[in-house]
């Protein structure tokens, strides 16, 4: 099997082209990088063919791409990727709209390719434990679930509204949405939130708090804040406090770490030791292929969870909570 | 030495009554409880007098100060009885269960020329104090964004008062109102409210709320507290700012941690946190209010700041209840 990376503007391509070496008769056929420094490093370093337009790439006898260009990108290479008869696996978020990412699912289906949302966190083994244990009804009826996606200002596009689609709040609230969402198989019906730029001087939110209702009437809350310091010992995180009629289950899902304390880089850090979830998602992705099944995590899961991440910011501007219609 | 009488013999009248009886500037002139057992016991283990009634208790030792530890929907009762005896008062947080009855409250103390002081002890925790002081000095830079939790197991007291909504006001103006109140000293006064709670749902003896508040000055706070744990308690504060993050745990800041063979005192494989000090918060703040008293000096917590903490938990509450936004009034 033959796969493509089109674009490595964002980071995690580093991580899936590692995993996508990983995985045994998977080949990373090339990259795609109108970056061309980047994407001829990229090439160079994961011993692969560099492409400057992806168009090219496309047409090149491969079976699928992992789309990791700037959001404000996704669409446009899911099209025409799907048009070109190549499955997809895209990173987060989907896109930076709702109607794009319909069109993006629309697309996929009528091309009749495989478009699976890049949401590695589902493969974390300690949140697949937590899966486990309410889909066991171990912690009874679930009551509230609070989370956190904190992390650091990330700066290059990330922050620039036209290639992002929206900051803090977008990036880093649709990661626990979708393990909410997967957890109680259940709707985000309601969003509250408050969104600001508070940390950095920057034009983009760098901070936020989101509360939700779900259809099953659980509330939930969410912090999706770029709010650690340059001294932070780790980049960020992914916590979920989830109450039960039964208990309570606190997720600290990177919580597999141990602590090096560093004269030479005046540094403090936690150094992660648990398994790789990026090889955990493309793994998934590639055996849907084989497999010719639904991948386990759709266009429709990306597009629900960014939508929340859109109604946050509508909320915030309105000061009011605001509605969501699920079919 | 000022002659303090308590009123409940619950959980908190017998942590003051305790305070009291340690203090170098009072002596413990009584306890009174409806609940003769309950409140012989207490006088007994401090060595006190106990009364069956508030005037008994008046007429017999005619204290200097009255501390009222009863629930929260007898608190106004208690302190203008207290106020119209001449008596100073020391009443438990939340000063009243609506603002009418602590508006009353205030207004009956000033009148009868006697200091009314509101046991918000957050304010004395020696970390939380450290935490207000980081704040204060701007350590962390511009403030972003607070994240408290505070909660653990369904309370169980007296006629099971905190299972009646009408009586507690849930968690929401029972127990996260210590949060509120110590992130006002911390940051102003509040915007607006939006919160989510369990209040009226269909869960037995199980409450949890998460509270997103945007105070006046720009910071985003989300104030959680939880009545579902199936044991324990532990309080947790997170302040993100433009230069650093501060975050405090109790559950981690344990000096001690024992774990011991069963014996007479101990039941077997149970860690045994402790975190001892040398004066404890509820006698901390105590001695504060007494020495205010002595002195003639203001509080570092008024009852007007009991008046403003309660504002906002009845707000939460209203938010709880009618699904909006929630903007606190204007000050007056």
């Amino acid at each position: 099997m033959k796969v493509g990376i089109l674009s490595f503007a964002h980071m995690h391509a580093y991580s899936y082209a590692e995993a996508l070496n990983e995985i045994s008769g998977v080949e990373l056929f090339g990259i795609a990088d109108e970056n061309e420094e980047r994407g001829k490093n990229a090439a160079n370093q994961y011993k692969t063919n560099y492409f400057h337009d992806y168009h090219d790439l496309l047409k090149e006898d491969i079976d699928a791409v992992i789309i990791c260009s700037e959001n404000s990108r996704h669409k446009e290479m899911t099209i025409a990727a799907a048009k070109a008869g190549k499955h997809i696996l895209c990173e987060k978020p989907l896109a930076t709209s709702v109607e794009d990412a319909q069109s993006m699912i629309e697309t996929c289906k009528k091309y009749g390719v495989k478009l699976q949302t890049a949401f590695p966190v589902r493969f974390n083994p300690p949140v697949q434990r937590v899966k486990q244990m309410i889909d066991n009804g171990e912690l009874g009826r679930i009551v509230a679930i609070r989370g956190t996606n904190r992390g650091q200002n990330p700066g290059g596009w990330f922050i620039e509204e036209e290639l992002s689609g929206g900051g803090a709040v977008l990036d880093h609230t649709v990661h626990v949405v979708d393990l909410m969402r997967w957890f109680m198989n259940s709707e985000v019906k309601e969003v509250y939130a408050e969104v600001d730029t508070v940390f950095n001087d920057i034009q983009i939110d760098d901070c936020g708090l989101l509360m939700l209702e779900f259809e099953n009437g659980v509330f939930a809350s969410h912090d999706p804040s770029w709010s650690r310091c340059k001294t932070f010992p780790t980049w960020g995180d992914v916590t979920m406090e989830i109450v039960g009629t039964n208990g309570v289950v606190h997720l600290d899902a990177f919580n597999q770490h141990f602590m090096v304390y560093n004269d030479a880089d005046h540094k403090v850090n936690q150094e992660f030791w648990g398994n790789s979830y990026d090889l955990g998602l493309v793994e998934d992705f590639i055996h849907c292929l084989k497999e010719d099944r639904e991948p386990s995590i759709t266009g429709f899961d990306g597009l629900k969870a960014m939508e929340v991440a859109i109604k946050a910011y509508e909320s915030a501007k309105m000061k009011k909570p605001i509605r969501i219609r699920n079919e | 030495m000022l002659k303090v009488a308590v009123i409940g013999a619950g959980t908190m009248g017998s942590a003051h009554s305790e305070a009291y009886v340690n203090m170098s500037d009072t002596v413990l002139v009584g306890i009174v409880d409806i609940r003769e057992d309950v409140g012989r016991n207490l006088a007994e283990s401090q060595r006190t007098n106990y009364y069956k009634s508030f005037e008994d208790l008046i007429a017999s030792e005619s204290p200097d100060l009255i501390d009222v530890c009863v629930p929260t929907s007898l608190h106004r009762e208690y302190v203008e009885k207290a106020a119209k005896s001449k008596k100073h008062v020391i009443c438990e947080k939340p000063l009243a269960r609506n603002l009418e009855d602590a508006r009353a409250m205030i207004k009956i103390c000033k009148e009868e020329g006697v200091k009314l002081f509101v046991a918000q002890v957050v304010r004395f925790f020696p970390d939380y104090q450290k935490i207000y002081r980081l704040v204060a000095e701007q350590k962390l830079g511009k403030i972003g964004t607070v994240r408290t939790m505070r909660g653990g197991v369904f309370p169980t007291a007296w006629d099971d008062w905190y299972a009646n909504v009408e009586k507690s006001g849930t968690l929401i103006v029972d127990m996260i109102i210590h949060d509120f109140d110590f992130l006002r000293w911390c940051f102003g006064d509040v915007e607006r409210v939006f919160a989510k709670s369990h209040l009226g749902r269909d869960f037995n003896r199980i409450d949890h709320t998460f509270v997103s508040l945007r105070f006046k000055n720009g910071v985003i706070a989300h104030v959680e507290g939880s009545w579902a744990y199936p044991s324990g308690f532990k309080t947790e504060i997170e302040i993100a700012g433009s230069n650093g993050v501060l975050i405090h745990n109790s559950e981690d800041a344990v000096p001690i941690r024992s774990t011991l063979r069963e014996n007479s005192l101990h039941i077997s494989g149970v860690a045994v946190p402790e975190s001892p000090l040398k004066t404890g918060p509820y006698q901390v703040e105590l001695e504060h209010f007494v020495s205010c008293i002595i002195n003639g000096t203001d509080p570092i917590v008024t009852a007007e700041d009991g008046f403003k903490a309660l504002e906002i938990s009845l707000a939460a509450l209203e938010s709880v209840k009618t699904g909006k936004v929630v903007a606190l009034k204007e000050v007056d």
